[in-house]
């Protein structure tokens, strides 16, 4: 019996060893992480990269812009996502565009306000301007939803305005942008700033919420598209070294043309890289 | 005179005993009140998607469109390697606990200070360590293997604790008859303790599974986000509740499928407690019947 016992877990001791060998044998693996933005987006072209590659698997992990930039700087990624333009002390990665989204302020669809100057959003959150009568709407206290630190609309949004996160005295502090837009579709006095896609796809499909035109430019897909609309963030994927390989293919691809229904159908706006 | 009295008391009594009985009953009504509330708003937004093909199609277009067949195969996988590796841990130090070092015992006080100390860590500590430990360190990379693992050592303390109640449950006089019937320890602790334990034990494991399924912070950096069909235990594999969690946040236009999820995370968490109890049930009986 004892034998027949040793020979069991040998066994499975084998078993075991091959399952790891050959998964870390496989050079043919591209791991992607960062951004919970541009996650599902790249979920979608590495599945069809992988289509277009049989043998190739592409594994993507989500959990923030900075862990995909660690994660590459560590190799444990060999290429992270991470949204918004990369600081001055990230330069020594190589960041290459594949998408564009706009950053727009949004209110509650009952909100009578339909535009805001830069003066007047810059007083909202910096809590100089504390009711909506004061820009043109109902006799309410406004309720402001602000972004939680490290996240990069956050960042888009302080920089176009020249602010600093201490200066915004929020209410609310929120993680994603669907979060963003269901407080504000919950709630008739709440102003907040997310992704214009999200924003616009969620309107569209009856959720209360609108965009707020910025300084005489509607904050719309179009409006990103064609450069008017100023306040928006590239998609970036990083590495750590200039890419080779399969690392390189997967880039140009997600750059490509054969990819912009992908990032449309995540309600991005395309870089045309040729 | 003193028969109105009397009535009077009587009255008083009666009116105590009604408004206890209210309370009681109100009480009773609130507590299922919120999960009647939780399982109809479930219902209503996602029953519209739950359908056969729901359950056996892989995910598309994010999670829009599709199903959540790998979802729910990643889940059981993780569910089953955090068990696998928690249960015959967690059930041993209990019995130790109870059964073979005495209750004042340093040693015994120093194992259940960690464990307490271990049930306080927020999941989040749980993730970032099992990202650390056994995705980095230990090379397992972002897979089920690691994210098991993971889930495991959050598992023991709740396993531990529950499994160590249980036991200590059982009336003295039980382990005393066993030793005048000259029993051994092993014999008393398989036919006397553990049927008399299960109840408890199962009850112990159903938290477990339940806050085991429900994880999401533990498990987004070691079994990751990949929500293809996992081929292997060191594939990476989505689990049902970062998938929810990921459609309502992260994925516009993700709330139905999200509610039929969470719908269906629900209903397997009902089948898997009704198939636990019955089965307890049937165990003991069998057991405690047959000697």
């Amino acid at each position: 019996m004892r034998w027949m016992k040793s020979i069991g877990a040998a066994t499975i001791m084998l078993v075991l060893m091959s399952l790891t060998l050959s998964t870390f044998a496989s050079s043919h693996k591209l791991v992607l992480t960062g951004s919970s933005t541009i996650a599902p987006l790249a979920i979608e072209l590495g599945r069809r990269f992988e289509s277009l590659h049989p043998g190739v698997r592409v594994d993507v992990q989500t959990g923030g812009s900075s862990r995909g930039i660690n994660d590459t700087r560590k190799g444990v990624a060999d290429i992270g996502m991470v949204s918004g333009v990369l600081k001055s002390a990230e330069q020594d990665l190589q960041a290459f565009a594949i998408a564009l989204d706009g950053v727009g302020i949004i209110v509650h669809a009952s909100n009578p306000v339909t535009t805001l100057t830069n003066r007047q959003i810059v007083g909202i959150f910096t809590g100089r301007i504390t009711n909506w009568q004061e820009v043109g709407g109902h006799d309410a206290r406004i309720t402001l939803v602000n972004k939680a630190e490290g996240r990069s609309t956050l960042e888009s949004f302080l920089a176009y305005f020249q602010l600093k996160n201490s200066e915004i005295k929020s209410h609310i502090v929120i993680g994603d942008n669907q979060q963003g837009i269901k407080i504000v579709s919950g709630n008739p006095h709440a102003i907040g700033y997310v992704s214009i896609g999200a924003a616009a796809y969620d309107a569209q499909r009856g959720v209360p919420i609108k965009l707020l035109t910025m300084d005489g430019v509607a904050a719309t897909v179009a409006n990103v598209r064609n450069g008017t609309y100023p306040l928006s963030r590239p998609l970036n994927l990083v590495t750590r070294l200039p890419p080779t390989g399969l690392v390189k293919q997967f880039i140009d691809f997600a750059r490509s043309k054969q990819t912009h229904d992908l990032v449309e159908a995540q309600y991005f706006v395309p870089v045309s890289v040729d | 005179m003193s028969k109105l009295f009397v009535n009077k008391d009587k009255m008083s009594y009666l009116l105590r005993d009604l408004t206890i009985q209210v309370l009681i009953y109100s009480a009773i009504v609130c507590v299922s009140g919120v999960f009647l509330w939780i399982l109809f708003d479930l219902i209503r937004g996602g029953s519209a998607l739950l359908s056969w093909q729901f359950l056996t199609d892989v995910p598309r277009d994010a999670g829009r469109a599709g199903g959540i067949s790998s979802i729910l195969a990643s889940t059981l996988l993780v569910l089953l390697i955090a068990l696998l590796a928690a249960l015959p841990i967690s059930w041993a130090t209990a019995i130790l606990l109870t059964e073979f070092i005495s209750a004042e015992s340093p040693f015994g006080r120093w194992v259940r200070y960690s464990l307490q100390v271990l049930a306080c860590v927020p999941s989040i500590i749980f993730g970032l360590f099992g990202y650390a430990f056994f995705s980095l360190y230990l090379g397992l990379g972002f897979s089920i293997l690691s994210g098991g693992l993971t889930l495991a050592c959050m598992l023991l303390p709740i396993l531990v604790s529950t499994a160590e109640a249980g036991l200590r449950a059982v009336p003295e006089s039980y382990r005393l008859s066993a030793v005048a019937l000259g029993m051994s320890r092993a014999a008393t602790l398989f036919h006397v303790l553990l049927p008399v334990a299960a109840p408890a034990w199962a009850a112990g494991l159903l938290l477990g599974i339940g806050r085991a399924a429900a994880e999401t912070a533990a498990l987004m950096f070691t079994s990751g986000y990949v929500d293809r069909m996992p081929e292997s235990l060191l594939d990476s594999g989505r689990v049902l509740a970062l998938h929810i969690f990921d459609l309502s946040m992260n994925v516009p236009g993700g709330d139905a499928p999200a509610f039929a999820s969470a719908l269906v995370l629900i209903l397997l968490l009902l089948v898997i407690n009704l198939v636990a109890m019955r089965f307890t049930y049937l165990w003991q009986r069998k057991k405690l019947n047959a000697e």
